[in-house]
């Protein structure tokens, strides 16, 4: 049972937000733009400091780890706008994560060969010698997840991947979300997309200008009236008995 | 030491403030509006100094006025190089490789054709006012070190009063905080490149010119004051004139009183260190912008 | 699995082929001295060794790893200085070079623990600062000579063919780690690095670290270079081995030949080698003229440099046979600098 809690207060952009996750969950976190989303998940993949508050991971303080440390803590994460690295191709994207991931290999055939086959689950396979640039954005994103997935890691922090995707697209993420917690990988999920978030989360955390505004599992959260009244602007209207 | 040499040193200092001040204006502007780091602004001194040096040996013009002569030349040689060179570069939000590399070529091209033109031995503009000196009480002042600082905040406050008032300083400005909304909300972030790039070029040659008239040069002199240029605007927050000010006063002082503290030779080192130390450990400024490029997309 | 096999295979072919063509190049330079007699052609191409090397470890740092550094002269002072003094005080010019490799590594480590916190420009304005002080001080300390320089005496007899062969070592040592890096893990870091140094950082790369080493790979051979140079002309000056001059020569081989590949600075070492001995001595006035405008050129037409060129040259003739035989393009920088232009 892994809890990762985190108590944070004090940054303008996150207040006093505390959590805690469960192993084997997609956890997810949604909320108004500048909510405080990107900023949270900052803070845990170690690219910001909080200004007050800790990080924990399985009973470690991991709060002030550099982000290169984490990955060997056991934790991955990706962007919101793909940084892929342009002039590699895929495998070489994917070879890296495997070589400085957790997962320790041996020499180079071994990362290479472990690299192809993270591909081949993500259907990557196929463009596996082509520079990453040339991948469509939809593409990028997987190959993010695909790289960070790499890293062996227990924990995988997944930041708007659905953004610009089709339907077909972002059903086909979720799905691919839902394997790798079935495969045993924990999931934190921001989201812009309320739809996706409920789809496909275990359990949601609502933020509202810095702040916890409600936690739960889809269908409380979905009825919970602060939760409409911060999308909405306005309390919901009674339901009219019929 | 006595007072009086203490307010020496001071008045000292403040006067190569105002020198070191102009002389880094240029640089900061071109580096607000375009993220550019002009490593070719020693050359552009470089010539400034030669221009001023050919106007007062064939038309027996004093250097300081020569300046006024050569502020618009080198404003619109600038544009030029703007034109041919700078405008081919990709323009971005943080200062590229390619920028830096490029303006040190165009440095070396610089430093070449000055060696070309006019030789590597050391020369100096002399004047009948080279030598004199002003005395009030038990302070002494060389007039030119006077004339220059004079000049060299008149175009401080004349920069200002652009940036603040009129309709270019404004586009300037808005570039300076968000090149990309800029070109949104209607600069013409092109011509605002130009002209900043003619401008910093210009007082670039202008300083050069007032400095000729203080020190001797070669096509070598600008590297020492290129460094000094950096340490200054990145003291002083490299986006504003007055922080230019800040960061010159700064270096002057610790470049002045220096002198009681370490053997002459080791006074260049000074300010090289201070570059360093100020590069890494200055908050403010500095910090505020590596915090920027740390931050994930 | 049908296409990695076969690009295996021809990797495999590529690969003997190229250990083939390596050798025989290896072997003619080191029979060289008994092909051409003139003592000049042997001294010409005892320099361009030694630029080669310092193109190449410049380009560990510079280029795989993207940290663009403009003081490399203090490496390969420090390497000249160190070799002089120990040989004045008796030691074998080996074992000096060797010495001389670790304290420009040392140094390394002094200089990049500070500036690597910089990023791009910052860090290569930190170098010029540095580079320039230390200069200064060397310019100053007067039990090296000061601005007068420093004499080495060595007492055994001058061997042309001793130095031609340490040089032609010491390069090998060079590519050979280059291509090594390129292949291997360290390398692949750097690269993430050059490309995105916080996204490396979120797969593990620890970027300080790796930056830290690949300067101080840099910094040995570099020093070397100058200890080598230094016992070979017997005589430094802190203008000289420190100067900014030399931080520039070292740094444009590379770039100019082809940043951030294997063969580029070699090919940049070896273009700089022999075209600055023929332009210092026909046309000395002119030289920084030509590295400028070649500098300017490239960052504005071919970031890739002449090895960029013609590889560009190679593919637009070559366009229909691509797809088969073409390298993936691991690792090499074609767009460095260059964002490709909008529209």
């Amino acid at each position: 049972m892994e809890k990762l809690t985190k108590y944070f207060g004090g940054l303008a952009a996150v207040k006093d937000v505390s959590f805690e996750v469960r192993e084997g969950q997609i956890f997810g976190f949604i909320g108004p733009n500048g909510a405080g989303k990107t900023t949270l998940f900052s803070i845990i993949a170690g690219a910001t400091k909080p200004s007050s508050g800790t990080v924990r991971n399985r009973g470690r303080d991991i709060t002030a780890l550099k982000p290169f440390r984490l990955v060997r803590a056991g934790i991955a994460r990706t962007h919101q706008i793909v940084r892929p690295f342009r002039e590699m191709t895929v495998l070489e994207n994917v070879k890296l994560a495997s070589h400085f991931g957790r997962k320790k290999v041996a020499n180079d055939a071994e990362a290479e060969a472990h690299a192809m086959d993270i591909l081949t689950g993500f259907d990557l396979d196929n463009v596996a010698h082509k520079p990453a640039s040339i991948l469509s954005v939809g593409l990028q994103k997987k190959l993010e997840i695909a790289r960070a997935m790499a890293t062996s890691p227990d924990l995988l922090l997944c930041d708007e991947i659905c953004g610009g995707l089709t339907h077909v697209e972002t059903a086909a993420m979720l799905d691919l979300l839902r394997r790798i917690r079935d495969e045993g990988t924990t999931v934190m999920y921001v989201e812009h997309d309320v739809k996706a978030i409920t789809a496909v989360c275990d359990r949601i955390l609502v933020l509202n200008y810095g702040r916890k505004l409600s936690e739960g599992a889809p269908d409380h959260i979905q009825q919970d009236p602060a939760v409409i009244e911060a999308y909405l602007g306005h309390p919901p209207a009674k339901r009219k008995e019929d | 030491m006595t007072l009086i040499e203490i307010v020496n040193l001071l008045v000292s200092a403040l006067l190569l403030a105002g020198i070191y001040a102009v002389m880094s204006v240029g640089m900061t502007v071109i580096y607000g509006v375009m993220k550019i780091v002009n490593l070719a602004h020693a050359g552009f001194m470089m010539m400034g100094a030669y221009l001023a040096l050919e106007l007062f040996e064939r038309l027996h013009i004093d250097p300081i006025l020569a300046a006024l002569i050569v502020f618009p030349v080198m404003f619109a040689i600038g544009r030029a190089i703007h034109w041919l060179l700078v405008r081919w570069l990709p323009t971005s939000d943080q200062p590229t490789l390619a920028s830096l590399l490029l303006m040190f070529g165009l440095w070396l091209v610089l430093q070449n054709l000055g060696y070309l033109i006019w030789g590597n031995s050391d020369r100096s503009i002399f004047t009948p006012h080279t030598l004199s000196i002003l005395r009030f009480g038990g302070i002494t002042i060389s007039s030119v070190r006077l004339v220059v600082f004079g000049a060299a905040v008149a175009c401080m406050v004349a920069l200002q009063l652009i940036l603040n008032h009129t309709w270019f300083g404004r586009s300037v400005r808005a570039l300076i905080q968000n090149r990309y909304a800029g070109q949104i909300v209607g600069v013409d972030d092109k011509k605002t490149a130009s002209i900043t790039f003619g401008l910093g070029i210009g007082f670039a040659g202008l300083a050069g010119a007032l400095l000729a008239s203080l020190y001797s040069f070669n096509p070598d002199f600008g590297r020492p004051f290129l460094i000094r240029a950096f340490v200054i605007i990145v003291l002083g927050g490299l986006e504003s004139v007055s922080g230019v000010a800040i960061g010159a006063f700064v270096l002057a002082f610790v470049e002045t009183f220096g002198i009681l503290f370490v053997p002459a030779g080791y006074q260049l080192a000074i300010s090289y260190g201070l570059l360093v130390m100020v590069l890494i450990f200055l908050p403010g400024g500095m910090a505020s912008l590596t915090a920027k490029v740390r931050r994930l997309a | 699995m049908r296409v990695s096999q076969r690009t295996l295979s021809i990797r495999g072919l590529v690969q003997w082929r190229r250990f083939a063509l390596l050798s025989i190049l290896l072997a003619g330079l080191a029979m060289m001295p008994w092909l051409v007699s003139s003592p000049n052609v042997i001294r010409l191409l005892f320099l361009t060794f030694l630029w080669v090397t310092t193109s190449v470890a410049w380009n560990i740092l510079g280029g795989f790893a993207g940290q663009i550094s403009f003081g490399f002269a203090v490496f390969y002072g420090i390497g000249a200085y160190t070799t002089a003094l120990a040989m004045n005080a008796g030691l074998n010019p080996f074992l000096a070079f060797l010495i001389s490799s670790v304290t420009a590594a040392a140094a390394s480590l002094i200089v990049g623990l500070p500036t690597f916190r910089l990023r791009g420009p910052y860090f290569a304005i930190a170098t010029i600062g540095i580079s320039e002080a230390v200069r200064v001080v060397m310019t100053n300390l007067s039990f090296t000579g000061g601005a007068s320089g420093y004499r080495i005496v060595e007492h055994r007899p001058f061997l042309q063919l001793e130095h031609y062969y340490t040089a032609l070592v010491l390069a090998s040592i060079a590519v050979a780690s280059s291509i090594l890096i390129s292949r291997t893990k360290f390398g692949l870091g750097l690269n993430a690095i050059r490309q995105d140094e916080d996204a490396a950082a979120g797969l593990g790369v620890n970027p300080y670290a790796y930056k830290l080493e690949a300067h101080a790979l840099a910094a040995a051979l570099t020093g070397m270079v100058g200890g080598v140079f230094a016992r070979y002309a017997a005589f430094i000056h802190p203008q000289g081995v420190f100067g900014f001059q030399t931080s520039v020569h070292i740094l444009l081989m590379p770039v100019i030949g082809g940043i951030a590949t294997v063969w580029g600075p070699v090919l940049g070492g070896v273009v700089f080698g022999i075209v600055e001995e023929q332009i210092i001595a026909s046309f000395p006035e002119i030289h920084l003229l030509i590295y400028g405008a070649l500098l300017i050129l490239i960052i504005l037409v071919e970031p890739g440099g002449i090895l960029g060129a013609f590889r560009r040259l190679y593919r637009r003739l070559h366009a229909r046979r691509r797809d088969k035989t073409s390298n993936p393009g691991g690792g090499e920088a074609d767009e460095i600098f260059w964002r490709p232009r909008r529209g």
